[in-house]
């Protein structure tokens, strides 16, 4: 061992200097770069999600455009929140986690990390341009033609050689658990995407193509892939940034370790089974629902082992939660996670699917899961992020950041809300009966009813697209502000534990 | 279980592989029976494949994102079959490349509209909903009907339906062409096309060139009304 | 400073597919594809550049680095 004098008071990382280990500089333009596209792409997705809101409030919006029109603008809102916004996120914070987790600098070197993130926006831009000019797979979330489908494919099987690589030039001997998760979702997306998107080009110099499963079993193929792209993209992946995020913040070890490994191997083998809850009741065959379905009601468990996990981390610490804005958005999206982990399930039994199917009640649901628990969670690890990657002080304003955690919160609150009671009335209408044994309400009439609630969507909408806004602002001046400057005459122990 | 967790987590490739089976599973359990199980898709008369026009219509349909908004798909629920007729059995979506049955409804389903309005109704409606349908929420697609359908590929996006299984013949793809101009040829013979195409339906157009609009709505005017349920039973409809 | 092997094997897919691209929009039937192509034709040539302009910069910052350290010009 090394005869280095420990310094009198201990610092987080002091034990491996003074072990003579090589200083490890780690690759942080990738993640700057990744930061900087998640917060533009969330104000994009959340202007075209209020526009579209919109037009469905108020129709004349479409302005008889066929670019502007609902049918082709609802992809654009999707794939921006779900992987402009979401994919950023998640490339930049596993690039974070995972050299710090193993001491290492991403495997593959600059060049390798710099086409996964330009070659990542490239497949964004591209996508939503095509959806915009008319050319579509025609299946959701997976919307791009077959050369886009290429291209990501390209792109993603190099995220993995990087993401991987790291994880086999660790120097640390265990893989933390962050890693495990980010690892399923690098792993089975990659599964996913080919799965669901085989399809034959009419002509190689031509965008159009032809899935090559038909009817039933293409239903199947797209729902096992449309509810894993939100367990691994949208929870695996993301549960891995709150291992990281949230222990950082409180500087409170996972709360439990065996819980950790439970429930990610439970997660990662139910998740898979649950996408016939999207096809109750259809032509799909009986014995494939009602496994769906027992399956779905399981993965509530090992959804709430990972919510539990996340918020008892903060024993010792929940001070911090009035002090920390940043930490303040992860607790809460782990709240919203068990609730929309709770109201998954549940919409997935079968004689409440009756009800909820087709109506504005799944709408709710994903945005109670997109925008409580997957943009909250990334607002906190990005909260935390820019300080510390831009070398600051700290935030600008934790004011601005409470006003934005209120506003987003009370749009949320908005949204959903008026999702449950549209959604609601729309399947009781569309099943009520009158007293001579007649359908009681036209469709017409049900698209009436749900007006104002559409109109409350769209406001709820605009509040946390406000909120996201005030975040952006608050995050340019923290970066470039003299007043959250770092003094270079810091005291040793000081600087250490600005890392 | 069996490989403790301590040993995965120092082990990257252990991490890797273990994953990859886990995910792998469910997947194979419920996707890979439904090519296997003969009944999965249920045996019934009348399917065919899409008429050249239909199939453009059907095109059209997935390019301008109707199925984000319109179901086609009635389950077997009371209220929706008196609401829109028999429920949807997976043979009638059997050519679908890939499905459309929807999963929102902010419009009405549309698994048998099929016959169920006018041609011109269609035309109307597509091109100014609210007309129709004041409470409609539709975007107006006018621009449907001043769109020149592209046919020069028409038979190129047969042959390769039929290599993913949908059963058109030499003779189809063939005569694709003149097919699809019979279909928008109210004045034309389209008895050989109907021979081809059983209850297809002819729609009107503008005389001078064939648009995207007609495609979308010679595709609606077929929806839900090729096979015959009373010529059906119960049994034959298990899966 | 030498290249590193990563630089080379990333500017060689960058090579491949500013050609693929070239060739999709010389071909291309459709609008998408048209666009598609010179995009990533355009998209090919920027990233080499940028590939360039990186390794160039880096080399400055080494040379600098050791004329900062030893008082040397190299």
């Amino acid at each position: 061992m090394s005869d280095v004098a420990l310094p009198a008071i201990a610092a987080p990382g002091d034990f491996a200097r003074s072990v003579a280990r090589p200083a490890v500089v780690y690759n942080e333009a990738i993640v700057k770069k990744s930061v900087i596209a998640a917060m533009f792409w969330a104000v994009i997705a959340m202007t075209v999600g209020v526009y579209i809101a919109t037009e469905l409030a108020w129709p004349a919006f479409n302005f008889g455009q066929s670019w502007l029109s609902f049918g082709r603008l609802r992809p654009v809102h999707t794939s921006a929140a779900i992987f402009a916004f979401g994919g950023s996120a998640l490339i930049g914070t596993s690039f974070h986690v995972v050299q710090r987790t193993c001491r290492a600098r991403l495997f593959g070197g600059d060049a390798l990390a710099n086409f996964v993130f330009w070659g990542y926006q490239f497949f964004i831009v591209m996508a939503a341009l095509s959806y915009v000019m008319g050319f579509s797979q025609g299946m959701e979330y997976a919307e791009p033609e077959w050369h886009i489908d290429l291209w990501l494919t390209v792109v993603w099987v190099c995220y993995a050689i990087v993401f991987i690589g790291t994880l086999f030039k660790r120097q640390e001997e265990h893989i933390y658990v962050a890693n495990w998760f980010y690892v399923a979702f690098i792993l089975t997306i990659a599964v996913l995407h080919i799965g669901n998107n085989i399809a034959i080009p009419v002509s190689i110099f031509g965008a159009k193509s032809y899935e090559v499963a038909s009817g039933v079993q293409s239903a199947l193929i797209q729902w096992w892939y449309g509810h894993n792209a939100v367990g691994f993209f949208l929870t695996a992946g993301f549960l891995g940034m709150m291992y990281y995020f949230i222990p950082k913040a409180a500087n409170r070890p996972v709360y439990s370790y065996r819980l950790s490994v439970v429930h990610f191997w439970s997660l990662i083998f139910l998740y898979i089974w649950a996408g016939p809850h999207h096809l109750h009741w259809t032509a799909l065959p009986n014995w494939t629902q009602t496994l769906g379905m027992a399956f779905s009601i399981m993965l509530w468990m090992p959804s709430w082992g990972g919510m539990i996990n996340g918020i008892m981390t903060l024993s010792g610490a929940w001070d911090k939660l009035r002090t920390d804005p940043g930490l303040r958005f992860s607790v809460t999206a782990v709240g919203f996670y068990g609730m929309s982990t709770f109201e998954g399930p549940v919409m997935s039994i079968r004689d409440i699917n009756a009800l909820a199917h087709y109506t504005d009640w799944v709408i709710g649901h994903v945005h109670s899961g997109a925008l409580g628990w997957v943009a909250f969670i990334s607002f906190g690890a990005i909260y935390y992020l820019v300080p510390v990657l831009w070398q600051r002080s700290g935030l600008y304003s934790n004011r601005l950041a409470n006003w934005h955690y209120w506003v987003s919160t009370l749009g949320i609150v908005f949204y959903i809300t008026s999702m449950w009671v549209a959604g609601i009335m729309q399947g009781l209408m569309w099943r009520a009966y009158d007293q001579f044994g007649f359908l009681q309400y036209s469709f017409a009439e049900s698209v009436v009813a749900v007006h104002p609630y559409y109109v409350i969507r769209m406001v709820g909408g605009l509040l946390f697209l406000t909120g996201t806004l005030i975040m952006v602002y608050n995050l340019i001046q923290t970066v470039r502000s003299p007043s959250t400057a770092v003094s270079k005459a810091l005291p040793v122990g000081a600087a250490l534990a600005a890392e | 279980m069996f490989i403790r967790q301590e040993t995965i987590e120092k082990n990257a490739v252990l991490l890797l592989v273990l994953t990859l089976l886990t995910v792998a599973i469910g997947g194979i359990v419920e996707i890979v029976p439904l090519f296997t199980i003969e009944t999965t898709v249920e045996h019934v008369k009348g399917m065919r494949p899409y008429s050249p026009l239909e199939l453009r219509g059907r095109d059209i349909y997935i390019q301008e994102g109707c199925y984000l908004c319109h179901s086609q798909q009635i389950r077997a629920l009371r209220d929706e079959v008196e609401r829109y007729g028999h429920y949807s059995l997976a043979a009638e979506s059997m050519y679908d490349h890939p499905f459309q049955w929807g999963s929102k409804r902010i419009g009405p389903d549309l698994a048998r509209v099929g016959a169920k309005y006018s041609n011109d109704w269609h035309y109307a409606h597509l091109t100014y909903p609210q007309a129709l349908v004041p409470e409609s929420l539709m975007p107006r697609y006018a621009f449907l009907a001043t769109t020149p359908l592209r046919i020069d590929d028409i038979q190129a996006r047969m042959r390769v339906l039929r290599l993913e299984g949908v059963p058109y013949t030499d003779d189809d793809i063939a005569n694709a062409g003149a097919d699809l101009a019979a279909q928008a040829d109210p004045q034309g013979d389209s008895a050989a096309l109907i021979k081809r195409y059983p209850k297809a339906n002819v729609v009107s157009g503008n005389g001078r060139v064939i648009t995207e609009m007609d495609a979308l709505v010679a595709y609606l005017q077929m929806l839900g009304t090729l096979v015959d349920f009373a010529d059906t039973n119960t049994e034959r409809l298990q899966q | 400073m030498d290249i590193e092997p990563s630089d080379l094997i990333v500017g060689a897919m960058m090579l491949v597919f500013g050609v693929i691209g070239l060739i999709l929009a010389a071909g291309a039937v459709d609008d998408e594809i048209y666009v598609f192509g010179l995009s990533l034709f355009a998209f090919a040539c920027i990233f080499l550049i940028g590939q360039v302009r990186h390794h160039f910069d880096r080399q400055h910052a080494a040379r600098a680095a050791v004329v900062a350290k030893d008082n040397r010009h190299v």
